[in-house]
């Protein structure tokens, strides 16, 4: 695999700078450095990037004008650098168009893992788990979108239309962390007072039928009080 | 909200006293002929009134309706409204002052209260700054003097002895990481002062998101687990409970010495749900018990050997959680050797559920 992708890495704090920018060279990605929106924007334009990792608290502008700015006319895959603290930054990020998010502190192995899943989500035909024939595969969790079919291993998992819905939506944006309000109005539309709880039950359903334990969740990592996300083959390794 | 519900309190203690008080001078007037002392009932009822509601309003209409009341039914001419009559006048004079006193008392005593309250929470968030405070100088020390010695002395350190020093600042860092999303925890409490936010949580999730991040820090130690079967939502701030539950297990890894076993249990006990951590270990000495939570006797006691720090902050970070949630939290000696962590939280009223 080509492994020269650019990646544009957003971040005012220098120590945070080197760092990330050390550890993505030495896993052998061209990296462009920007320790402000205004810097981050000429850098966009002129080398479009396959990937930017952005940082939320900018000196000069918040983050999501950025966000907002690279959204309007392109889907680069955007990594968001968080605290632990601000979750509601969080889901409005992810709302906003970002793929996934990175909290704060972070190791190496962690960083290179999403980054590998965000460029590869972005390149749907390139990535391992979309099989030819509309299928989908993530450890021994076979998708067929053609069918409606859900297998684990050899056993068909039977679910319903709307469980099939949400495990599917997960599916296509495999690695990306979707926020319950985007998969509640993928699925029923508007959401209303009730469909909060009406995901929760599915999502129980369906770890149910999928026969996994609490702490031992491969196929669908739930990201606590933001949403859920499909695991990529790259978490199974 | 809130202020809705205490006005209506308000209203039907009031009109309740009121209603009982009317009563029962019927009652005395017609049944045992009484009539003198009918006044000093109504002055009774609005000392009552100011007594149990907030603030200066109820007392005071009170004391009106009851002189109204009086001079309409008890005075005569009876069942007719009369303002010439001295006594009556007075009587409401000395209701109006009853319940003015009256209320301005309570307010003061209520006000006291909740400073004293305050003072409480003060004090307990002094004596964990300053243990952390205390806590934070030796991982610095050790992290400081470490990167200068790989910068300044690197090449004449050996490979191994750089893989050491470099494990010795993981290690410390990774113990301040803790100490700090522990300290956030506090000011998340602390900034949403009144409550805070809680959400619909469901508890598979909740144990799901802890043992995950448990498995992070401690992969050679497996956690039994015992959840209800049935779908179980409680309202909380999910964040500070799954922080509760890792300082839980991570005490049981650090404390209970010979453990074998450590166990998460989670049920519904009525309206509540009871979370239990469990560990086989050597047990809580009874002499720290009622302290435990205190975050206090973790300076006196701490014992000179660097890996026991930061024992009881975490405890403390607990209670101060379950305490903001409404709920209590216990800590006891099993029967069989080890200790007990128990703590209940609300679960969702389906009426309410209903209701939003």
């Amino acid at each position: 695999m080509n492994n020269k992708y650019k990646i544009l890495l957003v971040e005012d704090e220098a120590n945070i700078r080197n760092l990330v920018s050390a550890m993505l060279d030495s896993a052998g990605y061209q990296v462009l450095l920007a320790g402000t929106c205004a810097t981050a924007k000429v850098l966009y334009g002129s080398h479009r990037p396959d990937l930017i990792i952005l940082d939320l608290g900018l000196p000069d502008r918040d983050g999501r004008v950025l966000l907002e700015y690279v959204r309007q006319e392109a889907a680069t895959p955007v990594i968001v650098l968080s605290a632990r603290s601000d979750e509601r930054d969080k889901v409005e990020a992810l709302d906003m168009g970002a793929n996934d998010y990175i909290t704060k502190p972070f190791g190496s192995a962690e960083l290179l893992a999403r980054v590998r899943s965000a460029l590869r989500s972005s390149h749907q035909t390139m990535s391992q788990e979309y099989l030819p024939g509309g299928k989908f595969r993530t450890g021994d969790l076979l998708i067929d979108y053609d069918a409606r079919r859900v297998f684990r291993g050899e056993s068909e998992i039977h679910l319903t239309q709307t469980e099939y819905n949400i495990v599917a939506m997960l599916s296509r944006h495999c690695g990306k962390v979707l926020t319950y309000t985007a998969i509640i109005k993928e699925i029923w539309g508007y959401p209303d007072e009730g469909s909060t709880k009406k995901l929760q039950v599915n999502m129980a359903n369906i770890r149910k039928k999928l026969g996994v334990r609490p702490g031992e969740n491969h196929y669908i990592v739930n990201e606590l009080g933001v949403g859920y996300r499909m695991c990529s083959d790259d978490d199974h390794s | 909200m809130k202020k809705a519900l205490t006005l209506q309190k308000n209203l039907l203690l009031t009109v309740l006293i009121l209603m009982l008080s009317f009563g029962m001078s019927l009652l005395m007037q017609k049944v045992f002929l009484i009539e003198e002392h009918i006044t000093t009932l109504f002055v009774f009822a609005v000392f009552l009134i100011s007594l149990v509601t907030d603030g200066y309003t109820c007392g005071v209409s009170a004391a009106v309706v009851s002189m109204l009341l009086v001079n309409y039914a008890f005075t005569a001419p009876f069942f007719m409204l009369n303002f010439t009559i001295r006594e009556n006048l007075f009587s409401a004079v000395v209701m109006i002052i009853i319940a003015l006193l009256t209320s301005t008392l309570t307010t003061k005593v209520r006000r006291q209260e909740a400073i004293k309250a305050e003072s409480e929470k003060e004090r307990m968030r002094a004596n964990l700054l300053r243990a952390i405070s205390h806590d934070l100088r030796t991982p610095l020390t050790t992290i400081f003097g470490s990167s200068t010695a790989l910068l300044e002395e690197g090449d004449r350190l050996s490979e191994e002895q750089k893989v050491s020093i470099l494990r010795g600042i993981r290690e410390d860092a990774d113990w301040l990481v803790r100490m700090v999303e522990n300290l956030l925890s506090i000011t998340r409490i602390d900034s949403g002062r009144v409550q805070i936010q809680k959400t619909s949580t469901v508890l598979e999730e909740l144990v799901d998101s802890v043992l995950v991040k448990f498995r992070a820090r401690c992969p050679q130690q497996p956690v039994l687990l015992d959840l209800p079967e049935e779908l179980v939502l409680i309202p909380m701030d999910a964040l500070l409970i799954e922080q509760v539950l890792l300082n839980l297990l991570d005490n049981a890894v650090k404390h209970a010495q010979g453990m074998t076993r450590l166990s998460l249990k989670v049920f519904t006990l009525g309206d509540q749900a009871i979370f239990e951590v469990t560990d086989n270990g050597c047990g809580i000495p009874t002499d720290r018990l009622p302290s435990i939570f205190s975050g206090t006797q973790a300076q006196d006691e701490r014992p000179a050997d660097s890996n026991k720090r930061s024992a009881g902050i975490g405890l403390s970070v607990c209670a101060t959680i379950i305490k903001a949630h409404g709920g209590h939290i216990r800590a006891e000696n099993a029967r069989d050797g080890g200790a007990i962590f128990r703590f209940d939280l609300a679960l969702e009223e389906e009426s309410h559920e209903q209701q939003v």
